[in-house]
């Protein structure tokens, strides 16, 4: 096995004759968002191209870089030349950009949306100058969209594995959760619970034989963080895992990612085999007596095997059902062997954090919540994309400037934040500040990070019944106010939303709504009445004007109701029973 | 480790212990919390909510069934919110469950309802909405908890009916879907209880309910039928189909009479005096709340109308109905005539352990012969050699021991079918991480579970066991502390091991070396380490040497006198420990001394006044041999047996029909009782009063469930008593079975302190502590806390509790004696006219065969081409190829197969496994009125092959 700094030199190397090399370095965004948008005929194209027309270059696929509004993102790294991005490309603008800007030496303002490094060109703003870039702080997205994340060298020639070099040769277990605990980095999966904390729970459990699960059963529609994580960077992660590893004195990694997700599950293996092959996983990392192995496994398709102990039914092959709580993970997890379940962008944090102190870190974001939010926005705004931002920037700042507001004149009304469970957030709040705590006592959750904004024209009800609809079609069915609790609120809703509510459905709403609070077993039953509950707070006028005036002031409620739900219509429903005395 | 925890609840002081849970906590005192999905046994579940509690400086509002009891925990479990909380939840569980009679005032709230099921309903509710028609009103959870809780006339929720077919053709089982809370106890019960997972959750969300595992239907997806979900549901989704909407109006538990194991059944009497159910008790100890199919579905006998009510005599050659006065003066009359050794007894293998005793007193003292047995002796080389060995003929650990065991060995039998609560423990021991070694050539249900399966080629089982010997004393694996203390004779044992050389072992069983050492090496190294075995597929002349080889075993590797280890012979009689016990054997008097012992015979004559016979007298095998021979010119015998007409007593019947004179007690007018000259009516084990001893020798009481109503049949005690009054004999005037038990009792040591009433009064007929604020009925019976129920022997006290594992001060014979062993030859197990030996296996799922539900009339059924595993060059001997269609055909069944050619196969061997979900469409399907009592066993048996035409 070669030492870290035979690695370190070896990709150097290489990385030197891509980025500074004799020959066009081509980037490609192929994300999930890069792919719908065709990244992977570009690349064909591109290839087919530069064939024909004998040019030698290299052609990388990439991930995410966040301008998701932007893709199918190509950017040409010319040597001599800054970075230059082109947004939109589509297959048959191809030929056009390479006849200009390959065998031309034409930048094409007019396709560019931005450049990057040394030097300037005429027409088109450096990216570091976009909106979108300027406010943000990337850390844990640091290397996102501009390394191939099949490619582990790319990796550690960015500085990938220094902290893994620096903790096994020069750090003790409690010195890696120190720093952690340092950082104030606090779980970014939406529970928010201090990650060097729950560590030092795993590290004080008998092992030898001890797990790190890293979570992507990421189901929140609308967030996309951790997939984008492991799409254009998995090294990242895996590296903040073995880390975690080490410092937990845990033997086994696991990374769940929700089946059917090709990209992460993909790379995230593949990038699992090159650091057994380099040796930065396996047995004696790096030299040292540390021992690490890490594999993927793949979940049911199921919103709550997202919830720790349901992922651990999951992960044995059972039915994705929570496990009443004690025992904790951290005393009985997966098959019974102490646990410690962590978001993929919490483990992503870690590595810089080792390398470059907790101090560091906590001295980005506010002072209850530390670090930087990665956001992922979507709805109706200007450019939807995947921002890494530090933590106590306003809300209205990231709509606004960052993702360039809403467009076509019109007013956001409200947001939806940290998954349907987290409910909807009136734009009248939007001065509020990004932190876990503020967020909270707007009734709000940060949760995974997933911001939805909705425009004047979006009914409140609607959309409500949307995300109770999501609810119910995910719920587990083990505990019952949830189960029946979320059946009942989707048909009530469902009254509602065609306008045949009945008087006490409000009172009834509430009734089962705070049961399903009080009761549930797991968080999904527990916030199952959050979405209602702040819609109800925010636009009681929506509620009046279906349940009283019969009519839905934006009109989306007019067409015939229509909910993706599973609920008990596949038993045809008998009438309702009248009681008669 | 803090070994008590003091917290308090609703403002009483408890004192607990840890580990347990909040909710356990509160119903070991009285106080009760209700509940749905929690049920005693079962791990914690928390999804119904309806346990709630408040902990004070806790967060929210925890479910008491899975929040940890804490020192200084202070719990209120009845404020008003969370009254609102459980009715909030139950007023959303009736938004799917109907609910029609709940919510109307015509229901009291004591839950009683005003209508009947006949009744017109002037609220308009259908029929299927209605409490008063679903079959599990007045034994309903919901129902009780909901009216506990208070919810009113209303519900505020619409009300949906799901509108599912209720699933009514399986066996035994009905499935109303309708009805379902999804509580998960079943699916919990059937995994974590039986270790089976044959249902399951469907669907998930607002669909999510329960159904089986595999496919549509029980029959496809693993069930074993044995009621246990039945037994947990809450409601009425889930209710045994016989006597379905039948009410209970009293309750007995007494001990099932299918089989060794003993359970404890509650049997629920209607009003019109029949057994409609039979409920496991949850806190007996033989059997910890399970049943299996026999016991839960094989009681309706009792209710049959073909049972004999009138004795009657052979009168110009038919049977013609008889007073008793009549019937019992011919039979002293002829009996008289018979007096000595041309008269032989057999006791059922059902009888009490004071029938058997009776029995053989009469035979004894009145007829002056050792010609008594009971009718499923036919093995008694299964515990011989352990008096030898040890000390005591009898199992040496209890049943339930096993789930602790590190090591399970089980030897030739099929344990899952013919003693099925045995194999729960076993089953939940290897769920733990127990090794699990079925040696066996059948391939047996707990093949499936099996750690390591030893397939030898049949007959060579001794040899086989001879090699894990050799291995465990080549590579000094035994126990040296025990061996060293405890046991004698090790030396010649050792010296006999060495013919067994494991290349020979080897050749002669075809089980390789290696494996040979691999379970050798398992067994030595797991301590505790248990055997359970039944001698199914050895052949007569193996069997001492087979369980010679299992004692030496078991005390080679010190597993004699420990818990959850020893050895367990599971013998096939319901009493069969019992009646050896009493000596209803040809060789014992009882409490094991032998007939031909002149110190015993003194002391029995002077308790019965009568000389008894010294000479061994003849078993139930001998017996019928020589009826032929002339010897045996008229017998008695007391109930049918499966054995006489199962093939193990060949042509028993037909022997009969040579007697001179032949009387027969029995329920039903059986094949034997068709021959016989003087029938008896004798009642079931429901009707009668008595003991009997189980597999663990644990003594339980038969408690009378019903009175002897209308009908001239008696107990078996009464008859051989009041035969023995009229041949003018002394010593037979009882009035009630517990006289005959002192009697026992006063002459066997082993059972000095075990009396009826001692027996009761551990807990009399089931009558559940009333607690304090406990007003729910249907919920009582899980939480009276657990109460020993029966003693086990040896109890030489009336303060004696008993002894639950033998052995453990040492061995009554002084040291264990280490029987050596002898390498015989194979032997062979065919005939000419029956040139192959037949495997059979019946296991309860086998994905590999492909396989179809059908329904025919209203009864579903399998259908699938059973596979006949056979040696290539066998088939090749009798021209038969792959896929050809084959009939195996025995001296008594024809079995239609596809051919499938394995080199797995031992030459000369042919397989099939079958599958229980077809057993059990029989057995509903059967006429028999006791069709539980002639389940098919797995005999191996000699085939011959007939290839089929296309």
């Amino acid at each position: 096995m070669p030492s870290f700094e035979e690695l370190l030199e070896e990709s150097q190397r290489r990385f030197q004759e891509l980025e500074a090399g004799d020959k066009p370095w081509i980037r490609v965004g192929t994300a999930v968002c890069g792919e719908a948008a065709g990244a992977f005929q570009v690349i064909d194209a591109l290839k087919a191209e530069l064939d024909k027309r004998g040019i030698v270059a290299n052609v990388s696929a990439v991930g995410c870089i966040g301008l998701c509004y932007a893709e199918t993102l190509v950017d040409i790294l010319k040597p001599g030349k800054p970075r230059v991005f082109y947004k939109n490309i589509t297959p048959e603008m191809v030929p056009d950009l390479v006849e200009s800007y390959l065998v031309g030496d034409n930048h094409r303002p007019d396709l560019a949306l931005a450049y990057s490094g040394e030097g300037s060109l005429d027409g088109i703003p450096r990216l570091e100058d976009l909106p979108m870039w300027s406010h943000q702080v990337r850390i844990a997205l640091r290397n996102c969209g501009h390394i191939d994340p099949l490619d582990i060298y790319q990796y550690i020639a960015k500085g990938g594995y220094a902290a893994l070099n620096k903790a096994v040769t020069q750090m003790e277990p409690a010195g890696v959760i120190k720093e952690m605990q340092d950082s104030g980095l606090r779980g970014r999966g939406g529970a928010a619970f201090p990650t060097g904390t729950k560590w030092s729970f795993l590290a004080r459990s008998p092992g030898p034989l001890k797990y790190i699960l890293c979570n992507c059963e990421e189901g929140d529609p609308g967030a996309y963080n951790d997939k984008g994580i492991l799409e254009s960077d998995p090294h990242s992660l895996i590296e903040g895992a073995i880390l975690a590893g080490f410092a937990t004195e845990a033997s086994n990694g696991v990374v769940f990612i929700r089946h059917g997700h090709e990209g992460p599950i993909h790379r995230t293996m593949h990038a699992i085999e090159q650091a057994y092959e380099l040796g930065l996983l396996g047995d004696n990392i790096l030299g040292s007596s540390f021992s690490f192995h890490m594999e993927v496994s793949l979940t049911g398709d199921s919103y709550v095997s997202g919830e720790e102990t349901a992922l651990m039914e999951s992960v044995e092959g059972k039915r994705a059902m929570p496990r009443a709580r004690p025992p904790f993970p951290a005393a009985y997890g997966v098959w019974g062997i102490p646990s410690n379940i962590n978001n993929i962008k919490s483990l992503s944090y870690v590595s810089e954090i080792i390398s470059k102190g907790g101090e560091w870190f906590a001295g980005i974001g506010t002072e209850g919540s530390k670090g930087t939010a990665i956001l992922c926005l979507s709805g109706n705004i200007a450019l939807p994309g995947m921002v890494e931002v530090p933590m106590g920037i306003t809300l209205r700042d990231v709509i606004d400037n960052v993702v360039g507001g809403v467009p076509d004149g019109r007013k956001a009304k409200f947001l939806q934040t940290g998954g349907p469970l987290g409910g909807v957030l009136p734009a009248d709040q939007l001065d509020i500040e990004l932190d876990f705590g503020a967020m909270a006592q707007a009734g709000a959750i940060l949760g995974s990070g997933g911001i939805i904004v909705a425009d004047d024209r979006a009914c409140a009800v609607n959309m409500t019944r949307l995300l109770v609809a999501f609810c119910q079609y995910e719920s587990c069915g083990k505990c019952f106010p949830c189960r029946l609790g979320m059946t009942n609120l989707i048909e009530i809703l469902e009254r509602i939303a065609r306008f045949e509510s009945r008087p006490q459905d409000m009172e009834l709403m509430r009734t089962v709504g705070q049961n399903m609070a009080a009761g549930s077993l797991c968080g999904h039953g527990q916030l199952g009445w959050n979405p209602v509950q702040s819609a109800l707070r925010s636009f009681p006028d929506d509620f009046t004007a279906h349940m009283e005036e019969k009519r839905c002031p934006t009109g989306q409620c007019m067409a015939p109701v229509f909910t993706p739900q599973r609920t008990r219509s596949r038993w045809t429903s008998a009438q309702p029973m009248e009681l008669r005395f | 480790m803090v070994s008590s925890i003091t917290l308090a609840i609703d403002g009483q002081e408890i004192v607990t212990q840890p580990g347990k849970t909040i909710l356990q906590a509160a119903i070991e005192v009285g106080l009760y919390i209700p509940y749905l999905c929690y049920y005693p046994g079962m791990k914690p579940f928390g999804a119904c909510r309806m346990c709630v509690v408040e902990v004070e400086n806790g967060r929210g509002t925890p479910a008491s069934c899975t929040t940890p009891v804490a020192d200084g925990m202070v719990v209120s479990t009845n404020t008003p919110q969370l009254q609102d909380l459980r009715k909030g939840i139950t007023e959303l569980i009736i938004s799917e469950h109907p609910h029609g009679c709940l919510t109307c005032h015509r229901t009291d709230i004591n839950g009683a309802n005003l209508c009947g099921p006949e009744d017109i309903c002037q609220r308009h509710v259908s029929v299927t909405d209605r409490c008063v028609a679903c079959p599990k009103n007045e034994r309903c959870e919901l129902k009780d908890t909901t009216i506990f809780v208070g919810t009113g006339l209303t519900t505020p929720l619409t009300y949906k009916n799901r509108n599912l077919p209720v699933l009514t053709k399986d066996p035994f089982y009905d499935l109303d879907l309708n009805l379902c809370i999804v509580c998960g106890r079943c699916v919990r019960a059937c995994e974590e209880l039986r270790g089976d997972s044959a249902i399951t959750f469907t669907e998930r969300s607002g669909i999510s309910l329960v159904g089986p595992a595999h496919g549509t239907s029980l029959l496809e997806s693993g069930c074993e039928f044995c009621g246990s979900c039945i037994d947990v549901c809450p409601v009425g989704a889930l209710v045994e189909s016989d006597y379905k909407w039948e009410k209970a109006v009293d309750y007995v538990s007494t001990t099932c009479p299918h089989c060794p194991v003993g359970c404890q059944l509650k049997l629920e009497v209607n009003k019109r005096g029949k057994v409609i159910r039979a409920i496991p008790v949850l806190e007996a100890d033989a059997n910890h709340g399970q049943a299996c199919f026999k016991g839960k579905f094989g009681l309706d006998f009792i209710n049959s109308r073909s049972r004999l009510k009138t004795p009657m005599i052979r009168r110009d050659g038919s049977l013609q109905e008889a007073s008793w006065e009549e019937a019992l003066a011919l039979v002293a009359e002829q009996f008289s005539k018979y007096k000595g050794d041309q008269f032989a007894a057999i006791g059922s293998y059902r009888g009490t352990n004071e029938e058997n005793y009776l029995l053989q007193k009469f035979t004894r003292v009145v007829m002056g012969t050792n010609n008594v047995d009971h009718s499923s002796n036919l093995k008694p080389e299964m515990v011989e050699p352990l008096g030898e060995a040890l000390g005591y003929q009898a199992a040496t650990n209890p049943i339930w021991d096993l789930e602790n065991a590190r090591c399970i060995l089980t030897f030739g039998t099929n344990t899952t079918e013919e003693h099925n609560v045995v194999a729960v423990p076993v089953k939940r021991a290897v769920k733990n991480g127990a090794k699990l070694i079925v040696i066996d050539s059948r391939e047996v249900e707990l093949t499936r579970y099996a750690t390591t399966w030893i397939r030898p080629r049949p007959g060579s089982d001794a040899v086989l066991l001879g090699g894990m010997l050799k291995v465990i004393v080549d590579e000094v694996l035994e126990d040296q502390d025990f061996l060293g203390e405890k046991c004698d004779n090790l030396d010649s044992l050792k010296h006999s091991l060495w013919q067994f050389d494991l290349n020979k072992v080897e050749e002669m069983t075809g089980v390789s070396q290696d494996e040979i050492r691999l379970v050798a090496r398992t067994f030595a190294e797991n301590s505790p380490a248990a055997i359970v075995y039944a001698l199914d597929t050895v052949p007569q002349s193996q069997r001492v040497d087979c369980v010679n080889a299992l004692v030496d075993l078991a005390l080679l590797t010190g597993n004699i006198g420990k818990a959850s280890g020893g050895l367990y012979p599971l013998r096939s009689g319901t009493n069969a420990q019992g009646s050896w016990d009493v000596g209803c054997v040809p060789n014992l008097l009882p409490g094991y001394q032998s007939v031909g012992d002149a110190l015993a015979r003194t002391t029995l004559q002077e308790a019965w006044g009568v000389e008894t016979p010294s000479g061994r007298g003849m078993g139930v095998i001998e017996v019928f041999q020589s009826i032929s021979a002339g010897n045996i010119k008229a017998m008695l015998v007391a109930g049918d047996s499966p054995s006489f007409s199962n093939g193990d007593l060949r042509d028993a019947i037909e022997a009969a029909r040579a007697l001179e004179f032949l009387v027969v007690q029995d329920t039903f007018l059986t094949g034997l009782a068709q021959v016989a000259d003087v029938v008896l009516p004798s009642v079931t084990f429901a009707e009668k009063e008595g003991t009997f001893t189980n597999l663990e020798r644990r003594v339980q009481p038969l408690r009378k469930v019903l009175d002897i109503q209308n009908s001239g049949s008696r107990p078996d005690w009464w008859i051989t008593c009041e035969i023995a009054k009229a041949m003018n004999a002394q010593g037979f005037d009882f009035h009630c079975a517990a006289q005959v038990l002192d009697e026992i009792s006063n002459l066997i040591q082993l059972y000095a302190g075990i009396t009826y009433q001692r027996l009761l009064s551990k807990k009399g007929v089931l009558e559940p502590v009333l607690m304090p604020n406990f007003p729910l009925p249907s919920q009582l019976h899980s939480s009276t806390g657990g109460q020993n129920e029966g003693i086990q022997w040896p109890c030489l006290t009336s303060e004696d509790v008993g002894s639950s594992v033998l052995y453990t001060e040492g061995f009554p014979i002084g040291k264990a004696r280490f029987i050596p062993l002898e390498m015989k030859e194979v032997p062979s197990m065919t005939t000419a006219d029956f040139p192959l030996l037949f495997l059979p296996g019946r296991v309860l799922h086998q994905s590999q065969v492909e396989m179809e539900v059908v329904v025919a009339g209203q009864k579903n059924y399998i259908q699938r081409d059973e596979l006949l595993k056979l040696h290539p060059s066998d088939a090749a001997d009798m021209g038969i190829q792959e896929e050809d269609w084959v009939e195996v055909i025995s001296s008594s069944e024809r079995i239609r197969a596809k051919a499938k050619l394995t080199d797995d196969a031992f030459r000369g061997t042919v397989s099939a496994t079958f599958l229980f979900g077809d057993l059990m469409t029989r057995l509903e399907s059967s006429e028999d009125p006791d069709p539980m009592s002639h389940v098919p066993g797995l005999p191996v048996t000699p085939v011959r092959l007939a290839k089929l035409e296309a």
